[in-house]
């Protein structure tokens, strides 16, 4: 299960972050995206490094912890997307798939006239779609 | 074959280096045993890895053996075989001989015999015992050994040395070196050949029923340990790797239920660094072995030899995730372990692999990116073993010491309780314990956070401990526990109470007695009652001090301090690692938790330090909530500590947060502890940035513009995130003057502003500024005795909470003064001559460009020869150009009555007050005339001029200037200068000249009137006062002939008026009296448009009804000379030479002066003998060499005559006015004015000179 999506804009601000847990404990999951950013800098300052090539957006697992898992996406305009999930088996490429349809939700709520960028997002429709993709993950994920 | 796992074990444990043999032929040995074994071991071997790569290896030891040494014989054929790895890798045969028959006969055969086991890889060496000095002896030596190496060498390879006994050849050492060397690769090749055979054939039968592991490990292990000896760990430590995947790929495989293992004493200590920890034949399983104990062997062999190979680095991170999936291994298996055996495991595994890397680990020897990545591995040890830590902590009772920040509930929170197959119950003894536990649990007072801000606190428990620890219990009994909490609403709220049970007292006083309700006596006694949260803890004390084997562990749980100061060990090291790698934020994160125990413990220093930073990282980037977690206790600190600026800065801090982050009443809070301490005695009174707080901005729209000079009033829009109204003392705002550095002007309010919260407009007074545009800069003020400051500028809208990065400088000018230009114009609104003597109206238009004139006052200083006629107010009206309006007030000749005009109310009367008049306020942006009664003064009477050509007046002496000064702007603080010039005039120029002579002497003398204005004059009226010498004709009044009065004279156009007048004389009636002049009378009126030039007098206008204009007077000298009829003298030029002149020739110029009458009148009381002459010639055509100006005599007789001459050069060619002569001493009218000489005279061109010519 998912229980938390978040994006970070290019200077490591959070631009968005939505928990999907039931019990008041959004903050320890504010600690976790804001933690994850720490491996994000380093796999981008350290491409060297065995991890994926410059062109790919996908970061992958972040962070192999025993209880949850930490997922990151890096766009082209160095936004960050995070995912942290409590799924211990979860598989590459559902997580691919997430983040290019959380992506192009993304794009679509920035391409708003009215959204400065590096702000939060505050649509009410991103949150719907980010919802409903985080609900269609575990589906596909089982299916 | 598994039965030789133990063997296995002894001869692994007894043999770790290589073993060479040595074939002592000729009882040798013991005398060269030394010298042989002080080579070893061998400084530099080259051996061939598994994929026959050649291979270095420095320092590798090995042993020389007998062959008749015990160790070499006792073995069985199928033990050497399985064994081989300790089976001597070269054998050595020592022989001497020193007979060539006794080499061949006895010690030949018996080398063959020894070396025909080819499976051996065997060397001669030939030990010489003769001595250097006996050459006898040596060159025997020398003989058999080449008969040996005949025998026994051969062309592919070298089988043979010799050793001098008495002093070894130079290279002997490296040359057995090489030749031992050269057998251990073969054998090592051949063994490493065979192994893998044998590997590869069981590895093939993996997947049969048959197929046992055991005695794969063992084939695998005996390669690995064969390459361990030669000093080949790569090799090694690859044959563990595939020893690995192979038993993890095996062990469970065939649905064979195995043994996990685990449950010996001690085994909740991690073993993964200890080879040795249990032999292997312990953790022997059917085929295969235990994975608890099997696969930390293999990890504990695997870290053995990246220890050797110098890579600490490799076994850390090798090592980490090891322990998270042995971890879950053992979670797997977590139902027949011991109570919390996985966590204690993982603590101790932690504990084991920071001690012995960082032991192992040398600073600076791998690159920087490894360094830091080994850090980040060590903080993550430390931090999972702390999470593990913490997580028993809770267990026996100490979580209510338990930081519950994000950090802590991140990790806690998703980490699932033990998942024990029955939860530990209480020990029959412990209800004192259990008392002692509840007690605590009772005095736990939950801390309250500064500002009394309220937080539901995080969860440290994935799910409530109470239900979990009851369900797993009674899972034992035949009723599910879980159903019966569930059927009860009321334990269900209740049950929450330990994930809120630091919400408050009350609640928890109420959980407490819920689970005590549930101790009624229908559960006492019976092994279903469900467990108290103390007894939870107890039992859980109690089964992990039956876990926990090492004293140390188990003293770190057995008080809270003890388990507070291990929290903070590991806290640290992670803390500390996580700085030293990339891992920034990590580590940050961690000494918030540090500071949060140096707070509890009363450290405030450290502790505020720690948070400092904690807060720094989160503002930094703009985490707000979780920054709103941290930032009160900065704050408790900082007030604790007495840091006024750090406490003060820190609630602004906090009030510049996100405002959904605390509650209208938390927030007032923060502004009342500002507003208090701002009031307070401050000791040391500290500037406070409030940027984030307070924020300002021009209003929207246009700057405001000023000129140079003005000052004004500036709005400015501020924004105030306080919760409450607040005071501020005093508030300045500067002004930064755009593409200079200059600071620019300040803006002050002095009084004191209220800021309500959100949008509030200031209006400050601007001082004139220099030219040039603004923008603002910064905020100041005072709030008491605090002096803040406020570097923000919002773009119109509250502060962005959000915008934590912008301090953007606004690039939109706010204030705009303009370099000095021209405001208003002054310039006179008439184009022509205005009537001089008369009040006449000037026109001046006051012109504002694009600026106010309002209040604008104007002084008005007239030059010499002008007055301002006070008696008449002065007019203003709106200035327009229309022709038609101009048409209008010519025709009526009265602006006032202009409809128009009078319809826009945009005329006004002004009275002029010590030579200063104000403008009406309408004025003030429109362009309007003023109209200055005004009249100019000259004494002078107008004179005609007589000849045909009309001399034109001198403009000079009918111009006159007026100064004006206005004094404008919003305090008249502009001021505008101008001299106006006026041009004023006579109505007419009066021309005369004599008509006609008439045969009865009268003349008729025409007198020509010009008329000098832009305007219609109308001649009513003319007489002519004569001067002494004339009379008029037929006793007239001296009216002219023509009798066609009114005269109408058009501007610049002329008209004539003739008079009759004869010579005589008039009776004078008082000779004082008599006229020099005569004086020609004209009454006149004019009808003119004021603004174009000559109009109506003032006077007029007011007196006057009908508009018919009243008769104006002209009064104009004449000069009528007396007719040549009466000369006294007469002058005549008398003829030049007939050739002409020519330049540069010098000519005599001749006048000739003949009295015509005698002189006995006393008219010309000056004639007498000497007569004043002159001459005047123009210097630039004639050079006169002669007096110009003398006197000479001229008899009083009628008659007598005179000849003036004078020597002149003329110096131009062409035709010249020539010199004239002058009697200035005589009047004109007696000299016969005869020209005194020709008009012009021609030049001629000098003459061509012959000296010029060149002969030829």
């Amino acid at each position: 299960m998912i229980v938390c999506v978040a994006v970070v804009g290019y200077q490591n601000n959070p631009l968005y972050i939505q928990s999907f847990t039931d019990a008041d404990d959004a903050l320890k999951l504010h600690h976790i995206v804001h933690c994850s950013l720490d491996v994000v800098d380093e796999r981008v300052n350290n491409p060297k490094k065995s991890g994926p090539p410059l062109n790919e957006t996908f970061l992958g697992l972040l962070y192999p912890t025993e209880n949850y898992k930490v997922y990151g996406y890096l766009t082209n305009t160095k936004v960050k997307f995070i995912l942290v999930t409590t799924d211990l088996d979860v598989r590459d490429a559902d997580v691919r798939n997430f983040f290019k349809r959380f992506h192009a939700v993304y794009v679509d709520a920035v391409s708003n006239p009215f959204h400065v960028p590096g702000k939060k997002i505050t649509s009410r429709t991103f949150a719907e779609r980010v919802s409903t993709i985080v609900k269609s993950f575990g589906l596909s994920s089982a299916g | 074959m598994a039965n030789y796992l133990a063997q296995f074990q002894t001869i692994k444990s007894s043999c770790d280096h290589l073993v060479i043999a040595v074939e002592d032929v000729s009882d040798l040995w013991p005398t060269i045993k030394n010298n042989f074994e002080e080579q070893l071991p061998f400084k530099r071997a080259c051996l061939n890895n598994k994929t026959r790569n050649p291979v270095f290896v420095e320092n590798l030891p090995a042993e020389f053996i007998l062959t008749t040494d015990a160790r070499l014989r006792s073995r069985f054929p199928q033990e050497q075989y399985l064994f081989w790895f300790r089976e001597p890798y070269a054998t050595l045969v020592l022989v001497t001989c020193e007979d060539l028959d006794e080499f061949k006969t006895i010690l030949k055969p018996r080398l063959k015999l020894i070396v025909q086991n080819d499976e051996r890889e065997w060397f001669i060496v030939f030990v010489s015992r003769a001595h250097p000095s006996n050459d006898q002896a040596t060159k025997m030596a020398k003989k058999v050994y080449a008969k040996l190496e005949v025998d026994f060498s051969s062309k592919k390879r070298e089988r043979c040395c010799k050793f001098d006994i008495h002093g070894p050849e130079a290279n002997f050492w490296e040359d057995l070196e090489s030749r031992i060397m050269e057998s251990i690769r073969n054998t090592l090749d051949r063994r490493v050949q065979f192994y893998e055979d044998e590997i590869r054939k069981l590895s093939e039968q993996r997947f049969m029923p048959i197929w046992n592991f055991c005695n794969f490990f063992i084939l695998k292990e005996s390669l690995a340990f064969m390459f361990e000896m030669a000093h080949l760990h790569d090799d090694a430590l690859r044959e563990y790797d595939e020893l690995e995947l192979c038993y993890l790929e095996t062990v469970n495989m065939g649905g064979k239920r195995r043994e996990f293992g685990g449950l010996d004493h001690g085994d909740d200590q991690a073993a993964l660094l200890n080879p040795g920890n249990k032999p292997l034949t312990q953790i022997v399983q059917d085929d295969s072995f235990r994975e608890f104990e099997f696969r930390q062997y293999l990890f504990a062999c695997q870290s053995k030899l990246l220890f050797k190979l110098n890579r600490p680095f490799e076994v850390a991170s090798r090592g980490f995730p090891f322990i998270i999936s042995f971890s879950k291994a053992l979670a797997i298996h977590e139902n027949i372990l011991p109570f919390c055996m996985r966590e204690v495991w993982v603590i101790t595994a932690c504990l084991a692999l920071v001690n012995a890397t960082n032991s192992q680990y040398n600073e600076g020897h791998v690159a920087p990116e490894i360094e830091k990545e080994f850090y980040r591995l060590q903080g993550d040890l430390y931090s999972l073993c702390r999470i593990k830590f913490l997580r028993l902590a809770y267990l026996i009772g100490y979580g209510t010491e338990i930081e519950r920040s994000p950090v802590n509930s991140a990790s806690l929170s998703m980490l699932p309780w033990p998942k024990p197959a029955v939860w530990p119950s209480v020990p029959d003894d412990a209800s004192s314990e259990v008392l002692v536990k509840e007690k605590m649990i009772l005095q736990e007072t939950p801390r309250v956070k500064h500002f009394g801000i309220q937080r539901k606190p995080l969860p440290l428990e994935p799910t409530v401990l109470i239900r979990e620890a009851n369900r797993r219990r009674a899972s034992l009994s035949a009723g599910n526990t879980s159903e019966m909490f569930d059927g009860r609403p009321a334990f269900a709220d209740g049950s929450g109470s330990d994930v809120s049970l630091k919400t408050s007292p009350s609640n928890k006083v109420q959980a407490i007695s819920m689970s005590r309700a549930l101790s009624s006596p229908g559960f006492e006694g019976s092994i279903d009652r469900p467990m108290r949260l103390a007894e939870i803890f107890v039992a859980a004390e109690h089964a992990l001090k039956q876990t926990i084997s090492n004293p140390d562990l188990q003293k770190t749980l057995s008080s809270i301090k003890e388990s507070e100061q291990k929290y903070m060990e590991l806290t640290k090291g992670a803390a500390d690692n996580y700085h030293r790698s990339w891992w920034k934020r990590h580590g940050v994160v961690l000494d918030g938790e540090i500071a949060a125990v140096c707070f509890k413990r009363g450290n405030f220093d450290l502790a505020a330090k720690s948070y400092e930073k904690v807060c720094a990282l989160y503002a930094g980037e703009g985490w707000q909530d979780l920054l709103a977690e941290v930032l009160p206790n900065l704050a408790e600190c900082q007030k604790i500590l007495n840091d006024q600026a750090g406490y003060l800065s820190s609630c602004v801090r906090l009030l510049s947060l996100d405002k959904g982050l605390f509650s209208m009443k938390e927030r007032q809070a923060f502004q009342s502890e500002v507003v208090s301490l701002a009031h307070s005695e401050m000791k040391h009174p500290v500037p406070l940035d409030v940027s984030s707080l307070i924020t300002f901005s021009g209003n929207p729209g246009p700057p405001l513009e000023l000129c140079d000079g003005d000052p004004g009033t500036l709005s400015v829009t501020v924004w105030s995130g306080f919760p409450d109204d607040i005071t501020l003392d005093s508030l300045t705002l500067t002004l930064m003057a755009t593409y200079n550095a200059d600071e620019g002007g300040k803006l002050r309010s002095s009084t004191a502003t209220v800021l309500k919260p959100g949008r509030n407009t200031i209006t400050f007074p601007l001082p004139p500024q220099k030219p040039g545009s603004y923008v603002l800069g910064v905020l100041t003020g005072h709030i008491g005795h605090l002096t803040f400051r406020s570097h923000s500028f919002s773009k119109g809208g509250p502060a962005d909470s959000d915008d934590f990065m912008s301090y953007e400088k606004p690039t939109r000018p706010i204030l705009k003064v303009s370099k000095p230009k021209p405001l208003v114009d002054l310039s006179a609104a008439i184009s022509s001559a205005l009537l001089i003597n008369e009040a006449q109206w000037i026109g001046i238009i006051a012109q504002p460009i694009n600026y106010s004139l309002k209040g604008a006052v104007l002084h008005i200083d007239t030059g010499p020869g002008l007055k301002i006629e006070e008696s008449h107010s002065i007019e203003i009206e709106n200035y327009r150009n229309s022709p038609q309006s101009s048409a209008d007030m010519a025709n009526s000749g009265d602006a006032r009555k202009d409809s128009s005009v009078a319809a826009n109310k945009d005329f006004e009367q002004l009275s002029l007050h010590n030579g200063k008049i104000e403008l009406p306020d309408w004025a003030s942006d429109v362009t309007s005339i003023l109209w200055i009664p005004i009249r100019a003064i000259d004494d002078k009477l107008a004179r005609g001029s007589s000849s045909g050509a009309p001399q034109r007046q001198s403009i000079v002496d009918g111009m006159r200037t007026i100064a004006l000064k206005l004094e404008f702007g919003t305090s008249n603080n502009q001021i505008y200068d101008r001299t106006i010039a006026l041009h004023f005039t006579d109505p007419f120029h009066v021309s005369t000249r004599v008509a006609d002579k008439c045969n009865d002497g009268t003349l008729l003398l025409q007198v020509t009137l010009h008329s000098q204005v832009k305007a219609t004059l109308t001649v009513y009226d003319a007489w002519l006062d004569l001067q002494d010498g004339f009379v008029h004709a037929r006793q007239g009044d001296g009216r002219p002939i023509s009798g066609f009065f009114p005269l109408v004279i058009s501007s610049t156009s002329r008209a004539g008026l003739l008079f009759s007048v004869c010579l005589g004389k008039k009776f004078a009636e008082d000779e004082n009296k008599a006229q020099q002049d005569s004086i020609l009378n004209i009454r006149y009126g004019i009808a003119g448009d004021r603004t174009i030039g000559a109009h109506p007098p003032v006077a007029v206008k007011l007196n006057e009804t009908e508009g018919t204009g009243q008769d104006l007077i002209f009064r104009s000298a004449l000069v009528l000379q007396q007719p040549v009829l009466d000369p006294c003298l007469a002058v005549g030029f008398l003829p030049l030479p007939s050739d002409g002149l020519r330049v540069g020739q010098l000519i005599t110029m001749k006048w000739r002066v003949e009295r015509l009458i005698d002189i006995e009148e006393k008219r010309v009381p000056q004639n007498n003998v000497e007569m004043l002459y002159e001459v005047n010639a123009n210097s630039e055509n004639w050079m006169i060499a002669g007096r110009k100006r003398g006197h000479v005599s001229l008899s009083t007789k009628q008659g007598s005559r005179i000849v003036i001459s004078i020597l002149c050069v003329p110096l131009v060619a062409g035709y010249v006015h020539p010199p004239q002569i002058v009697l200035p001493d005589i009047d004109e009218a007696s000299v016969s004015c005869s020209p005194a000489g020709p008009h012009l005279v021609c030049v001629l061109p000098p003459a061509l000179s012959s000296s010029f010519c060149i002969p030829a």
